[in-house]
């Protein structure tokens, strides 16, 4: 308790500060802001225009190589490279797949990260803390080596079935389904999750808890009244990591993922290289960064909300 | 509430095993393929063991080449991105400043482009500044994936500093820079650490866009495991992985405390 007031009085004192001009400010934040406004800002600026059929200047050469180009014909451009992507039927079921696999791998990650993170906050069990290690190796495995370990413990000659072939039973080969890029997601963006959600939880005092106790509420109404409405932020923020994260996603759908429909990702990749079509490439990327962008509002409207209760804005 | 009863318990240990199982399964399957020299569906057994994989992929020059192109590119990249974003990070966590919140939320949404249009995207400018296929390629691209971490959490543990012990070592009559190396750098140090391994960690595991600027004239590590998976046998590849994730498990001993003691969390909670 001492601590947690202590911090209060800090940020107290920071939210008397107010935002000020500062050279040196934002010269230091200059050279990391230079660098993503020419690497990403830029490319995707250019990519932009490109999708909307400008065809000259730095777009030049890419028009040359890539098939079936459209050039703009009215002063803002066209939108027949999107027109071309939303009537094409691979597309439609691509964006289905990402959409559903992307919805269910958030919210299971969530889920699993909750439970174990609840479990860890309520009981301080050696259970407890294995499962939170547990969870947390993924973050040091590359993910290509995630992605091929999966495909090959889930696939043909995997463990499952030839652990499950020992008793005659033919389990299914998982590889290259939907299930298969869950599980990956799953795998991948676990640890992220319970580390948001279980700091989240951590900084929960424990007077809080044990005066809900002590007045005799059961736990499931000290996990919805106190647990997850004080965790919220972060949990908003894992969860937003966790989407953003899968919708974008390559290796995984490309190791475990069905040919057709694939995850958009990989179409994007698709229709870079193989097809060469790349102006309806980059329109599909824009697909997905709206749709990432709705879920980045989310996660920044969070968190200007929670520094506005606690009164550091 | 401490003393659970029986078959809680049960499903306890139940669920830890598991989580073990779904975790641990997949990388201890694939590591064992390194020793063994066949393992066919039905057998639960392999046919035999056997070390000559690991000598197979030591006697490859390709594989060795993409070994020593990662050992090389990623510690540059991770020192780059030190020193472009250390400064900035001290600044959004320690000074006011107006543009601050539009900079923390600019590198936020630079990341939540999907990163394979950018790397479809960043390949006109490539090809306009002649960096495809080359050294320098790569090594931006990476350094591109390193930035939110070495701006993002190095700025929360420069804010978590506490002023008044800059004051009192100030008030004794340290000098200013005397007051920074004893007192702010060693008390943000461990959330640096955390963004030195994540860094490391992003530049050393990125493929896609490695593999769309530097194929074929750079292969890293991850990006010849694309083609490893697809053109040699399952064992060569569990070699590969064994190596590929050496660095990241020693890495884990390292900062395990610090990641786990809510450093990297703290790191990605605007304030």
């Amino acid at each position: 308790m001492i601590s947690l007031r202590s911090k209060n009085k800090e940020e107290g004192s920071r939210a008397v500060t107010r935002a000020r001009p500062s050279f040196l400010g934002l010269a230091l934040s200059l050279p990391p802001l230079l660098l993503v406004l020419i690497f990403v800002g830029l490319p995707i600026f250019i990519g932009f225009t490109f999708s909307l059929g400008f065809t000259k200047g730095p777009n030049r050469i890419i028009s040359i190589i890539g098939q079936q180009i459209h050039v703009k014909n009215h002063w803002w451009g066209t939108f027949a490279a999107y027109s071309d992507v939303f009537h094409d039927s691979r597309f439609l079921g691509d964006l289905g797949l990402t959409l559903f696999v992307t919805v269910l791998s958030t919210v299971l990650v969530i889920l699993m990260g909750l439970a174990i993170s609840i479990y860890q906050r309520l009981i301080r069990s050696k259970q407890a803390s294995v499962l939170v290690t547990l969870a947390i190796i993924p973050l040091f495995v590359p993910v290509v080596i995630s992605a091929w370990a999966i495909h090959t413990f889930y696939g043909g000659d995997g463990f499952l079935r030839s652990f499950f072939a020992q008793f005659g039973i033919s389990f299914p080969t998982l590889t290259s389904t939907a299930s298969a890029i869950v599980i990956g997601s799953i795998w991948t963006s676990l640890p992220f999750a319970i580390l948001m959600i279980s700091s989240g939880m951590q900084g929960i005092p424990d007077a809080l808890i044990d005066a809900a106790k002590d007045c005799g509420a059961p736990v499931a109404r000290i996990i919805g009244h106190i647990l997850i409405p004080l965790a919220k932020t972060p949990i908003i923020i894992a969860a937003s990591f966790t989407a953003i994260g899968i919708l974008g996603s390559f290796t995984i759908p490309l190791f475990l993922g069905p040919n057709q429909p694939t995850m958009l990702g990989v179409e994007i990749s698709n229709f870079f290289g193989s097809y060469n079509r790349p102006q309806q490439s980059l329109v599909m990327a824009f697909i997905v960064f709206l749709a990432a962008s709705g879920i980045a509002i989310l996660y920044v409207w969070s968190n200007i909300k929670s520094a506005k209760e606690s009164g550091r804005i | 509430m401490r003393t659970i009863f029986r078959p809680a318990r049960l499903l306890l240990n139940l669920s830890v095993l598991l989580m073990a199982f779904f975790i641990l399964g997949p990388i201890l399957w694939l590591a064992a393929h390194a020793f063994v020299s066949g393992w066919q569906y039905p057998h639960l057994y392999p046919s035999g063991f056997t070390f000559t994989w690991w000598s197979k992929v030591f006697m490859d020059s390709a594989l060795k080449t993409a070994i020593k192109n990662s050992l090389i590119l990623s510690p540059i990249v991770v020192l780059l991105s030190m020193v472009i974003c250390l400064p900035a990070a001290y600044a959004a966590g320690r000074m006011n400043y107006w543009g601050r919140k539009v900079f923390m939320i600019g590198i936020f949404s630079a990341n939540s482009f999907p990163k394979i249009g950018l790397f479809a995207a960043i390949a006109t400018l490539y090809y306009t500044l002649n960096l495809m296929g080359t050294f320098v390629g790569v090594l931006i691209i990476q350094l591109l994936g390193t930035i939110i971490y070495m701006t993002w959490i190095p700025a929360a543990a420069f804010a978590s500093v506490p002023r008044n012990l800059e004051e009192a070592a100030r008030d004794a009559g340290a000098s200013k820079f005397r007051v920074f190396r004893t007192i702010t750098l060693r008390m943000a140090m461990p959330g640096i650490l955390v963004a030195i391994v994540m860094s490391f960690l992003a530049s050393f595991d990125e493929a896609q866009g490695s593999y769309l600027v530097g194929a074929p004239a750079i292969y890293t590590m991850p990006t010849e495991m694309y083609s490893l998976v697809q053109n040699y046998p399952i064992q060569v590849a569990a070699v590969f992985s064994i190596l590929l994730a050496l660095p990241s498990v020693l890495l884990l001993g390292l900062a395990r405390k610090h990641i786990m003691g809510g450093q990297l969390a703290d790191g990605f909670q605007l304030k």
